[in-house]
């Protein structure tokens, strides 16, 4: 080969990249699929493809890994908005695409930024998954636990609860949780019952981190009201709030680290004597 | 150079082919159809153990009759027997070859795997097989590419491995489409040795061609066609018309205007040589014209038409020129 | 009867030496990267995640890449013949017009399933090497693969047979991209209710309806697929075969080589 036409060729293959850059850049690098996400329903595209169903499937599954996340690490700039299309598309092509559903519910339902705080949407993924897999009854229970983590409604939350727990296969616990839920109208114990569950039943990765995540909230939010209750007996005792969490640990009311799970410090309100997570932590969500 | 007489059996011999009134038109045109007729009405019979050319033109019936005849295409209309067969039954191909108008075949295999080939589709055993594909192969002169895959052959040698194929079942009856086409010299001798040794076998051959010296040297008789008739069949000699009152004088060492020549019909220079068409009753006083003119006779011959003059003559057209025409009576054509 | 079906046989071999020494089989080694590719990268996700779609890039790969093949090659597999002539020595000989046909269809049959068992191999032996157990189930939805290929491959030599190998071609992927529709076709009735059911049930009945070639799914969820379906599977492909490969010699038989 010349010299010269050697270095045409060069040339050439570098435009490749650079053009594909940006186009990228001006026009978003996930363009193509999304306007597919726009245009067409689940039906529609299932129509399109008789015979590679799920193949289909697994390709709509594997833009929404990547979109949201696979691994351990939670995706930044997620669009929460092409999540419900590409999970309805997904569990459209294959309606038994279990992980489809549940990872759908979760991202749907759970706060900005880790999730788009829709839990309803969320829930409704979860009974069209419930309905197309009779036979599961972790989507049932994840429904269940979804009534009462994300909408506080202890009593959908049994009913549903008590329905997983006849489907042939199910959990022991169930039934009790159900009857607890009722009782109590739920408390943080059922919610770390429920996270708990979540995080043994899911496969590594981000389900699983989320759940371990929500784990260390609850624990965060134990630590936060034992220390409330340390302010109040050093105020029983002193007569006055302490100005700092730290007076806790000197008169030996505290002991242990000051921080939240993500070993972010505890915020103290000395005015109020109320202790909080700051939003500065990633375990502060919403109340 | 006649081989009307070597090897022939002696007794009447029975025809191995006989057509009758055998005709195919094709249909012409796309959006408005006519009916080319490609062959009309042939009766033709063809002896056994001998060796018949068909001739004629381009178009004008040949390869439609050996598509006919191998099943390729229907007759609208007549019937034919081959080897007291009817034409459709199967059960003569057994003893038949056919080498079609430039072979095509399968040019991912070797000559020997394709004659392996065509010898299972005749049941032989693979010993036979294997033994015949080595003997066709030395008779036609490709021992040396027996495992070369013929997508590398020139087109002698597919002509060739063509050829082959055609005598895989050493069959009574031998269908020749041009045979000779696109051979070099070489070639040609060879497939004319080989065509001479089948008859000598005692085999029928059926070959066409439209290289007319070939005919001539290899044909007992010779079916002519044009325009999809068939004009004349018949023994050389009866189509030529030998004719025996005027000879040919060749002579050498005198030139044209040379006195007493002008008692020669026609005198023609041959190179350095002049040829003389002069009548019998002449011929002495030529030849003493050439002699006191200091001249030599070099020979003296029947004059004979050669099959191209034939060819032009009956078919239109001029002979192909004199040159042409003598030398074909004197030698090679 | 007996030399026919030799004759057969020997169209056949030689028709599946031919799709060798034409590398068809290549094919087979761009699979081979594919389920590479698919077991390496696929670690990504969840392990069970990975086995089925592993399971659905294999079978969909058979389906496609056993599709292309069908619908080439059998194009090619008699009009290929006709236009460069290769047929006119052979049919000279003491072979039949169907001992030829038949043949050549047997060839590329024995051509479909050499490739099919080798893909299966090879995604039996990806599944191995990444630690996941080799499915002897999936033969539930290979076969039935091989099925809808075979009736592909009817269809191809039946259009080949009348038309030029390009048009029939176009032809067959037509037949095969209309036949993965009838499912839909049949469904019709439901979204498109102002066309008249029996315009909608007569196309139905007269296109191949390849979804009954199609388990895929359910094997990729490790569900057995019953015996009486494959069954039935069976004799539909054996009735919609004998249909076009009837047609398909009916026409061969007939006609003139010009």
């Amino acid at each position: 080969m010349s010299l010269r036409l050697a270095l045409a060729l060069a040339l050439a293959a570098t435009l490749v990249p650079l053009s594909q850059d940006r186009i990228d850049r001006r026009a978003g690098v996930f363009r193509a699929q999304e306007e597919v996400l726009y245009l067409w329903s689940g039906e529609n595209v299932k129509r399109l493809v008789p015979g590679f169903e799920n193949i289909a499937a697994d390709v709509y599954w594997l833009r929404t890994v990547q979109y949201f996340g696979g691994q351990r690490r939670f995706a930044r700039d997620k669009r929460f908005d092409l999540l419900r299309p590409l999970i309805e598309i997904t569990t459209t092509l294959d309606p038994r695409f279990e992980i489809a559903y549940r990872y759908g519910a979760i991202f749907l339902s759970e706060p900005p930024p880790i999730g788009a705080g829709r839990p309803r949407e969320g829930i409704e993924v979860l009974e069209r998954g419930a309905q197309a897999l009779p036979g599961s009854w972790r989507l049932r229970q994840d429904l269940g636990f979804f009534h009462f983590l994300f909408l506080n409604d202890p009593a959908a939350a049994a009913k549903v609860l008590t329905e997983a727990s006849k489907i042939p296969g199910a959990a022991f616990w169930l039934r009790t949780l159900a009857a607890d839920l009722l009782a109590k109208g739920g408390d943080r114990a059922s919610s770390r019952q429920m996270w708990r569950q979540m995080f043994e039943q899911a496969e590594e990765g981000i389900i699983r981190e989320n759940a371990r995540v929500r784990l260390r909230i609850l624990d965060s939010l134990d630590t936060r009201d034992r220390l409330a209750a340390a302010v109040a007996e050093f105020e029983r005792r002193e007569g006055r709030r302490p100005a700092r969490l730290e007076e806790l640990q000197a008169a030996r009311l505290w002991k242990g680290p000051l921080e939240d799970a993500a070993g972010v410090r505890f915020g103290y309100d000395a005015a109020t004597g109320r202790v909080f997570i700051p939003d500065t932590s990633p375990m502060w969500r919403p109340d | 150079m006649s081989a009307a007489v070597e090897g022939r059996p002696p007794a009447p011999a029975e025809p191995v082919l006989v057509t009758r009134g055998l005709s195919k038109s094709y249909r012409t045109g796309h959006i408005v159809q006519g009916r080319r007729p490609a062959l009309v009405d042939l009766d033709l019979q063809l002896l056994r153990g001998e060796i018949l050319g068909y001739v004629g033109p381009n178009g004008s019936g040949k390869t439609t009759t050996f598509k006919l005849l191998m099943g390729l295409v229907r007759p609208d209309r007549g019937e034919a027997r081959v080897l007291g067969e009817p034409l459709a039954s199967r059960a003569w191909r057994v003893r038949a070859g056919y080498l079609p108008e430039h072979p095509y075949l399968y040019d991912y295999l070797t000559p020997a795997e394709y004659l392996d080939y065509a010898g299972r589709l005749f049941g032989l055993s693979r010993d036979a097989r294997r033994r015949r594909a080595r003997e066709l192969l030395a008779l036609v002169g490709l021992e040396r590419s027996a495992d070369v895959p013929m997508r590398r052959f020139s087109k002698g040698m597919l002509q060739r491995a063509g050829l082959a194929q055609a005598l895989v079942n050493d069959p009574e009856l031998v269908f020749l489409d041009e045979p000779m086409s696109g051979l070099d010299p070489v070639g040609r001798r060879l497939v004319r040795d080989l065509v001479l040794d089948l008859r000598k076998a005692g085999k029928t051959v059926l070959f066409s061609t439209h290289i007319l010296s070939d005919a001539e040297t290899l044909c007992d008789r010779v079916a002519v066609l044009r325009g999809g008739r068939l004009l004349s069949v018949g023994a050389l000699g009866e189509l030529l018309r030998v004719d025996v009152t005027h000879l040919e004088v060749l002579a050498s060492g005198i030139a044209r205007d040379t006195a007493g020549l002008e008692l020669a019909r026609r005198a023609e220079p041959v190179g350095d040589r002049l040829r003389l068409e002069v009548e019998e009753g002449s011929l002495a006083r030529v030849v003493a014209a050439i002699e006191g003119a200091g001249g030599r006779v070099l020979g003296v011959q029947p004059v004979r038409r050669t099959l191209e003059d034939y060819f032009f003559e009956e078919l239109g057209g001029a002979p192909a020129g004199a040159g042409a025409r003598g030398s074909a009576a004197w030698g090679e054509g | 009867m007996r030399a026919g079906v030799n004759r057969t046989l020997a169209v056949a071999a030689n028709a599946f030496r031919e799709t060798v020494r034409e590398r068809v089989l290549y094919n087979l080694v761009f699979f081979a990267i594919l389920m590479t590719l698919a077991g390496l990268l696929l670690g990504q996700l969840s392990v069970r995640q990975d086995e089925k779609i592993l399971k659905d890039i294999g079978l969909a790969a058979m389906d496609l890449f056993g599709t292309l093949i069908a619908v080439f090659i059998g194009t090619g597999l008699v009009s290929k013949e006709i236009e460069r002539r290769s047929l006119y020595p052979l049919l000279a000989k003491p072979l039949s017009r169907g001992e030829f046909f038949i043949g050549k269809f047997a060839g590329l049959a024995f051509t479909l399933f050499v490739n099919l068992s080798v893909m299966l191999l090879a995604l039996m032996l990806t599944l191995v090497l990444t630690q996941r157990r080799p499915d002897l189930g999936l033969l539930g939805a290979v076969y039935p693969i091989f099925l809808g290929l075979l009736l592909t491959v009817g269809f191809a030599m039946l259009f080949s047979s009348v038309t030029s190998s390009t048009l029939a071609a176009v032809l067959t992927v037509g037949v095969v991209i209309v036949g993965r529709y009838a499912d839909v076709i049949r469904g019709m009735r439901e979204v498109a209710p102002t066309i008249p059911p029996a315009l909608v049930n007569a196309l139905f009945t007269i296109l191949p309806n390849y979804a009954n070639f199609d388990f895929k799914s359910q094997v990729a969820y490790g569900d057995p697929v019953p015996a009486g379906l494959l069954g039935w599977s069976t004799l539909y492909a054996v009735g919609w075969l004998g249909v076009v490969l009837g047609l398909g010699l009916a026409s061969f038989r007939s006609r003139d080589f010009q």
